[in-house]
């Protein structure tokens, strides 16, 4: 039975590339969210005003973790595939 | 250039180490986003680390009186700087507004810390550096890009002696 990661290891390098596009450009949106919570946390905690630091260094851990989940769905080089394929060591 | 491996098949840690600058250029997307998810995780710590300092470590109220200095010696529309020492030393401004009505601020702009000044002839506080002005009377912005007010202590005038200790808004 093949998995996602096989079957993406399989998949056309056109398809590989938009994968990692696509997972580069949510992690740098993802960025961007967290230096905006940073900087309204920064801000709002020299104001006195702690509700809102802990309510975005939660929004920043949540952020943090969809990232993680993200990089399960990198694509492999092509090069281990490559190597893989020659050597015969996983699809046979 | 391409990335050449000077090795046939080095080990993934000479791969991501390598000795050679030229070997060290390549940086691969998959690279890239794995450092852009540390970048990430780097932030949410910065993000709990705003927290921990304002719940665990919160400013701490200016306690007792301190004396700063006779009333002879700050002019009507003068102003004086002066510093309590604490954890850190903090610097001030003592303002005498006018006929027995003293101010002090905090003289670290709310901006970018520039230390500001009292203009006597517009009765205002100015920041030089980026134009930024408070009002004399509450310290609040009045124009310019500080983005909160200056911070407050409240000055007692006893025997001609003038005294600040932590501002509450009973105190006039
Ligand atoms: S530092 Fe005061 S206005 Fe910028």
């Amino acid at each position: 039975m093949s998995d996602f990661r096989e079957a993406q290891d399989q998949a056309h390098p056109n398809k590989t590339n938009t994968l990692m596009l696509g997972i580069i450009m949510l992690l740098i949106g993802i960025l961007s969210i967290q230096i905006w919570l940073l900087y309204s946390a920064l801000n709002n905690a020299l104001d006195e005003n702690e509700d809102i630091a802990i309510a975005a260094f939660v929004g920043s851990l949540i952020l943090f973790f969809t990232g993680l989940w993200l990089l399960k769905y990198l694509p492999d080089t092509r090069r281990r595939v490559n190597e893989e394929e020659q050597t015969g060591s996983k699809y046979q | 250039m391409a990335y050449e491996p000077k090795e046939e098949n080095p080990p993934n840690w000479k791969r991501d180490f390598p000795i050679r600058q030229d070997e060290a250029t390549h940086i691969s997307r998959r690279e890239f986003a794995k450092f852009l998810c540390l970048l990430s995780g780097g932030l949410a710590l910065g993000n709990g680390y705003v927290v921990l300092s304002s719940f665990a470590f919160p400013d701490k109220e200016l306690e007792g009186e301190h004396f700063v200095c006779n009333t002879s010696d700050v002019p009507v529309g003068g102003m004086t700087m002066f510093a309590i020492q604490g954890t850190r030393e903090i610097p001030y401004i003592l303002i005498h507004l006018s006929e027995g009505e003293w101010r002090a601020f905090e003289q670290k702009c709310t901006h970018l810390s520039c230390a500001v000044v009292y203009r006597d002839e517009v009765k205002k506080i100015e920041c030089p550096c980026h134009n930024g002005w408070f009002s004399a009377d509450t310290g609040e912005v009045l124009q310019g890009p500080p983005p909160r007010s200056l911070p407050q202590l409240s000055v007692v005038v006893r025997d001609e002696k003038v005294y600040v200790t932590a501002f509450n808004d009973t105190v006039s």
